[in-house]
């Protein structure tokens, strides 16, 4: 049976074909606030190349597609990431708009799950703007390992930019001030995992699982092993044709 | 007297007012009146949100005109029986819009409760009618946002605050019967109306057949599958805080008996395995409505309320007596079976929350908090525990009235629903 799962996200769209649990096609475009077309886009393509039996929407995009089958990523999420790793509970997904830390069971059900307040703080976002303000190659990310993280207080994405640049300004090295960055996003990310228990392993998910330096951080704060699904974008996706595979 | 004659001699700013209420008949039209399967007696409350602004100001001033005054309230605790037994009216404010939050942040502090803030606006722009045919504000204790907020409308509108206690020790109850029996006799004063045994115990009365019809109502939400909406049902709980206790109750009971039919018959609003949810938390003052009905629009239905919109408003009746004085104790008495977030401890509220689950056969419970209300949002904590350990799911949200974060609400509503299915 061929199934496909589509998450329209803030910032990414996510198309995921498998035939019978396993994936034949997998694709991620940029949104560019148009989640209508890009969706429509991508449905024409599944529909054209694969005639799949069934369609799952999920994603902030979702709404837009009420005539498709939808389902929320919270519980696509959790379905997805189950598909990898079966005996994690914990899962905490950092996308472009929202962080949210989703309990499982042994079947992949959502028992419980939080999501950030509305606010940008602790959210890719909050990483995106301020990691543009340091105007560093993405390749130099990584080097945040090694450098010591100078404390980074502001939460609020505008008063952390301002943060940075006094740092900036006072002739703190740019590697410490992205190591801070992401010690002080952990810290937070970590407090919100622990309102719904204490993990030994978490699954991290969303474009916010590509940051190592912020895996690092996570682990060492959490005490607990932190994995990342091979394409840690593409795990709701994955939910959402596993899901929609189980009519 | 035609409406706009009316609020002009309210001293309202009409223009204000019309851009205020200009958004309303749509978003009733689309919330309320399109939705199929609507019991037939919900017309009577239909036409009182039709005429918010009209028909029930129109009254108070008639009732003005006799000589009586017109209390405010923000409260379940202020007692409205002494207030009704001095022939007055007693009326529970607006404070559930987005609207007027701006004009309360003029002297409030933004990071502030959004119900005080509405409040406050409504006062300083002079949109709200019934603020403007009130003749004294009702304040009490209950959160420090509160207490201190009496402290300025005092300057826009005279505001009498009663000193609710904060725990229900003998000696707190003793303060407050004490604190009671103090407003019986500023009533008194103000009003120029003698309490008697005869006109308190008709105010007991009158209020307690308003209490029994709304506590009647809300156990025929026991049925499977859902009688009624529980959008419909918050909006009756919304105007019971002012429409006429009398004509009211009368309503409401109507109400029951379609609605008694409709359980025979075994109809319902919603299939008989739509998710279940009981809202608990911060109240939900006319016109906020989101929460409900981001639930019911994802396909469940809300069941009950423990909230001061909902159960805490009605759950006790007074205890009839027969002497004035002994009348004015049960008065005092009854409040203080209340539950809320303001009192330490309150495990009472989790017992309650845990009773309407089960009694309402609940699937889930919703934890609303509005945002910046510490004493609910402290308590979310205990409440998440207790529901854990009596493995009932639930959710927690933090809103205000703007409309801004549906989105970011239908997803964790619509994941909610999903868990539960």
């Amino acid at each position: 049976m061929i199934a496909a799962g589509l998450d329209i996200g803030s910032v990414n769209s996510k198309l995921v074909i498998l035939e019978d649990d396993k994936p034949v096609f997998k694709k991620t475009v940029p949104t560019r606030f148009d989640p209508v077309s890009t969706g429509r886009e991508l449905l024409e393509q599944v529909h054209r190349e694969y005639e799949p039996q069934e369609i799952v929407v999920t994603g902030y995009g979702r709404v837009s597609f009420p005539e498709s089958r939808i389902i929320t990523e919270i519980t696509c999420q959790a379905k997805g990431c189950h598909y990898f790793y079966p005996e994690i509970s914990y899962i905490l997904d950092l996308g472009g708009q929202d962080a949210k830390v989703i309990k499982k069971n042994s079947q992949g059900k959502v028992v419980s799950f939080v999501m950030n307040d509305k606010c940008a703080a602790g959210t890719g976002r909050f990483l995106d703007v301020i990691l543009k303000g340091l105007d560093l190659a993405p390749s130099d990310i990584n080097l945040a390992l090694e450098a010591e993280p100078v404390t980074i207080n502001s939460m609020c994405t505008v008063f952390a930019e301002s943060e940075v640049i006094t740092l900036l300004a006072k002739g703190t090295p740019k590697l410490s001030v992205l190591a801070g960055l992401f010690k002080s996003t952990a810290t937070r990310l970590a407090c919100f995992i622990e309102t719904q228990g204490q993990p030994d392993a978490v699954i991290f998910t969303g474009g916010g699982a590509y940051y190592r330096p912020l895996i690092h951080q996570l682990e060492k704060q959490l005490s607990s092993k932190v994995v990342v699904p091979p394409e840690p974008e593409l795990t709701a996706a994955y939910g959402a044709a596993l899901s929609a595979k189980m009519k | 007297m035609e409406n706009r004659e009316l609020w002009a001699s309210l001293n309202m700013d009409l223009e204000k007012h019309d851009d205020f209420l200009s958004g309303l008949p749509g978003v009733f039209t689309s919330l309320f009146l399109d939705r199929p399967n609507r019991p037939k007696a919900m017309g009577y409350f239909d036409m009182i949100v039709g005429d918010i602004h009209g028909i029930r100001v129109k009254e108070l001033v008639a009732l003005k005109e006799k000589g009586h005054k017109v209390f405010s309230t923000f409260c379940v605790y202020v007692p409205e029986e002494i207030i009704a037994a001095a022939g007055s009216a007693c009326i529970g404010l607006c404070a559930g819009a987005q609207y007027t939050v701006p004009a309360g942040e003029k002297v409030l502090p933004r990071n502030m409760c959004p119900l005080v803030k509405s409040t406050m606006g409504f006062k300083l722009e002079r949109i709200c009618p019934y603020f403007q045919v009130s003749d004294w504000v009702i304040g009490e204790t209950t959160c420090d946002g509160k207490k201190k907020a009496w402290e300025l409308l005092n300057d826009y509108i005279p505001t009498y605050v009663m000193e609710l206690p904060q725990k229900k020790k003998l000696a707190d109850t003793a303060f407050w019967e004490h604190e009671v029996k103090e407003f019986a006799a500023f009533i008194e004063q103000e009003t120029k109306v003698k309490l008697t045994g005869d006109n308190l115990a008709e105010g007991i009365r009158k209020i307690n057949n308003k209490r029994a019809a709304l506590k009647r109502l809300a156990a025929l939400r026991k049925a499977s599958p859902a009688p009624i909406h529980g959008l419909d049902v918050l909006l009756i709980n919304q105007l019971a805080f002012f429409d006429d206790p009398e004509r009211f109750a009368g309503q409401v009971n109507s109400l029951c008996d379609e609605l008694e039919e409709r359980i025979e018959r075994k109809e319902g609003i919603a299939a008989e395995n739509a998710p279940r949810i009981l809202i608990t938390g911060t109240p939900q003052p006319i016109p906020a409505w989101k929460i409900h009905a981001l639930i019911e629009r994802a396909g469940g239905v809300v069941v009950g309320e423990e909230t001061c919109t909902g159960e805490r408003y009605y759950k006790d009746l007074t205890e009839p007596a027969e002497a004035a004085d002994q009348m004015l104790s049960n008065i005092a008495k009854r409040p203080l079976n209340v539950n809320c977030a303001c009192f330490t401890p309150n495990t009472g509220r989790l017992e309650d929350i845990v009773t309407m689950a089960n009694d309402l056969h609940a699937d889930g419970v919703i934890d609303f908090t509005l945002q910046f209300c510490q004493p609910y949002s402290v308590e979310s904590y205990t409440v998440g525990k207790e529901l854990d350990q009596q493995n009932i799911p639930h959710l927690k949200l933090e809103s205000d009235f703007s409309e801004e974060d549906q989105g970011q609400l239908k997803t964790r509503i619509d994941a909610f629903l999903e868990m539960l299915k």
